[in-house]
């Protein structure tokens, strides 16, 4: 027990840990043990992109290196300590920016097909999103029908994935100051996969070794993904599903149901998982399900699909990234349908002990042992249901114990940028501006992006934890995506309820004023555009500076791994955000590039990066932060509004 | 959205015709509670929020903190 609890600090995950070590089953916390992290990969020492190598150029220990051993710590090829961190960094960079890209891409594909009318099923289901990217791309709108105006949306966003000159559509939407400065940078991105591709091609053996240019275009290829490719999923997945609203919903192994044909689906697309939301209440598939003996169907999600389906269809969600094998070990899992990235190979042996089985639906991402039944978004619904079906075939199949916690938590989530600015505003004048009074009057002392991952190498769901408690504590306003939203739901910090118990005097009143959560559920991680767009009506709503990076504002991923997690981390510091990484930082091998990203970066961007493991630490780096920030606004002592009467100004005059 | 006209009295001027409440009578439940863009029934209102609502980006007359003369 005491060894599980330096796992997680998750009441479920420990017990299903036990339950996986009395059946014998390995899983990805005992991988962590038995697999020790490369000391030189882990700080980015070491290069193996070409056949010389790989060349490990780590930095001598416990001992002060002279100018010459330096100069001699080079790969076969010359390459310096620098240029190898840089390299890798750009790659993981251009890694991440092609994952959301492609997943962009997909759901731009889609919603051509469903204007055309040729992938039914899907629908345009918010025609007020539609028509706002209609206003924004010069979109005719007049009487023409939906699918008219989507198709024309969707061929022009499309063609932002191939352009080649100009530059993205949607940095249009950023403040002006920032797109001036992106501009006179050379950071403004031309086309989403143009920049991946000459990031890679510019990373490759013998190419650009200059680390500071291979940071800068670093920079412009992290740019394109999250005003570009996560921007475009994240809007057109709105229309076609919705823009989401507040919901409530339930988190944390406890949904699982012993009763019932249980369905887990994970990975990122939501196009499935919506299709499989509606097809699991078809009375005939309910039918079957019971046919086969069980109550009925229990559909939930995991990793960032189950945030979509959370946030438009309250759907639950049974745990976060750590969790994925933890559910198969249950024993009470039907079937695991995955789409595409953060799926653990890990899942098929694990799936092994029980009887559990892992589905893979998308032709871009099979597993070895797993069973393949692609999902055709022309023929959405009966191919669901075949899917679903499959699960449901499964159930007499269950042997063994089966165990599931009974732990799980009730959350709100939904808050999308629309959803903020009506809610502080109301219907008549939507509007930012109750926000920028409570934080200019210091109610509100600043904001926190608290996204990202969960790592085995750090205790599961703590840094998160922590991390958000001290930051509210402190009346910074948290706003969170992906796996760390899910630590916070899970700990209970995503109802309004939770204002009074965990947030400083100031956001506590804020929140019980507002009826909202200290702790703001912005959706999934591709959804971290929403944040951008929450930064920037700050910005243009007016009163706290004319930049993003004038904002009392802060980014950090305290339990990250994944590539996508530091391309989100640099187009927040490229956007003008101060992000705090933790767990570890994959350049910290070369105190040279460290330095650019963690202090020159400030001189350009207005934003940089710091790395910090220790989870209090880094949410005093970001009180500090947003305090520096305040006092150059000018915002640094708390100033009640005063209300002048008559007698008052007369007084004046 | 039906806007409601209610007659009130006001100070030396008898009655006067005011605006009446715009939200909806009772308290929404469920997931009621979160919806708001489906009370957008027609083009022109989505249209009309937008422009208002999100003026930032969509206002006609309005820049936000942002207007300036020379635009960036
Ligand atoms: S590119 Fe240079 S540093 Fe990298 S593996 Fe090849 S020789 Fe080694």
């Amino acid at each position: 027990m005491a060894e599980e609890t330096k796992k997680s600090i998750d009441p479920a995950t420990i017990q299903m840990l036990e339950k996986a070590a009395r059946d014998g089953c390995r899983v990805v916390f005992d991988r962590a043990e038995s697999t020790k992290a490369c000391p030189i990969g882990a700080e980015g020492n070491c290069c193996s992109i070409c056949a010389m190598g790989p060349c490990r150029v780590p930095v001598p220990k416990g001992r002060e290196e002279t100018p010459e051993q330096k100069k001699n710590r080079t790969g076969v090829c010359g390459a310096t300590a620098e240029t190898i961190a840089a390299r890798n960094f750009a790659r993981k960079i251009a890694a991440g920016a092609a994952a959301h890209g492609d997943h962009g891409r997909k759901v731009t594909d889609m919603f051509i097909a469903a204007a055309k009318g040729e992938a039914p099923g899907y629908e345009i289901k918010d025609e007020q999103k539609l028509l706002q990217l209609a206003l924004e791309l010069g979109v005719t709108i007049g009487d023409r029908s939906n699918n008219e105006i989507a198709l024309d949306v969707g061929e022009i966003l499309r063609a932002e994935f191939g352009k080649q000159e100009g530059e993205l559509l949607m940095l249009k939407r950023a403040p002006l100051k920032r797109q001036e400065l992106w501009r006179k940078l050379g950071i403004a991105p031309r086309g989403i996969d143009r920049e991946i591709v000459e990031t890679m091609h510019r990373t490759h053996m013998g190419v650009d070794q200059d680390y500071q240019d291979l940071l800068h275009i670093g920079s412009r290829c992290a740019l394109a993904d999250g005003w570009g490719g996560s921007m475009i999923a994240t809007e057109l997945q709105d229309v076609m599903f919705g823009t989401p609203t507040p919901t409530h919903s339930q988190i944390n192994l406890g949904v699982m149901d012993k009763d019932a044909v249980n369905v887990i689906i994970h990975g990122h697309e939501p196009a499935l998982a919506e299709m499989l939301a509606v097809v699991s209440q078809d009375p005939e598939m309910i039918e079957y399900a019971k046919s086969k003996g069980a109550s009925g169907i229990n559909l939930a999600g995991m990793c960032c699909t189950a945030n979509e389906v959370l946030m438009r269809h309250g759907l639950p969600i049974a745990g976060n990234f750590l969790q994925q094998e933890l559910a198969i070990v249950t024993g009470a899992l039907e079937a695991m349908i995955v789409d595409v990235q953060c799926i653990m190979q890990g899942i098929v042996d694990v799936a092994q002990c029980y009887h559990t089985k892992i589905i893979t639906t998308d032709a871009r991402a099979k597993i070895q042992g797993a069973t393949h039944i692609e999902f055709i978004e022309h023929d959405a619904i009966e191919s669901a249901k075949s899917i679903l079906r499959a699960a449901i075939d499964n159930f007499p199949n269950r042997s063994g114990e089966v165990l599931i916690p009974d732990v799980k938590a009730d959350l709100i989530a939904g808050f999308s940028h629309e959803t903020i600015n009506y809610l502080l505003g109301g219907m008549y004048r939507a509007s930012y501006r109750p926000l920028n009074d409570n934080i200019i009057n210091g109610r509100i002392r600043g904001v926190a992006g608290v996204v990202g991952c969960n790592n085995a190498r750090t205790t599961h769901d703590d840094a998160h934890l922590t991390m958000v408690k001290e930051l509210i504590k402190n009346d910074v306003l948290v706003i969170q995506t992906g796996c760390s939203a899910m630590a916070l739901a899970k700990a209970g910090l995503m109802v309004p309820e939770a204002a009074a118990l965990y947030a400083g005097p100031g956001l506590a009143e804020v929140c019980e004023t507002v009826g909202i959560p200290p702790v703001l559920h912005l959706g999934a991680c591709i959804d971290n555009s929403r944040i951008l767009m929450a930064a920037t009506a700050m910005v243009k709503e007016g009163g706290l500076g004319d930049d993003i990076s004038d904002l009392p504002a802060a980014g950090a991923a305290p339990e990250w791994m994944s590539e996508k997690a530091i391309t989100i981390g640099q187009y927040f510091v490229a956007s003008g955000v101060f992000t705090v990484f933790g767990v570890n930082f994959p350049t910290t091998g070369s105190k040279e590039v460290s330095d650019f990203l963690f202090k020159d970066m400030e001189d350009m961007y207005g934003g940089k990066w710091a790395f910090e493991p220790d989870p209090l630490e880094a949410a005093r780096l970001m009180i500090e932060h947003i305090d520096k920030k305040r006092k150059a606004l000018g915002i640094d002592k708390a100033r009640e509004r005063v209300l002048y009467d008559m007698a008052m100004r007369r007084e004046l005059e | 959205m039906d806007y409601v006209i209610e007659e009130k009295p006001a100070p030396g001027r008898d009655k006067v015709e005011v605006l009446g409440a715009t939200f909806e009578p009772g308290k929404p439940e469920g997931a009621e509670r979160g919806r708001w863009r489906q009370k957008m029934a027609s083009r022109e209102e989505k249209l009309r929020y937008l422009e208002n609502g999100e003026r930032y980006w969509y206002g006609k007359d309005w820049f936000g903190s942002e207007k300036r003369k020379t635009p960036a």
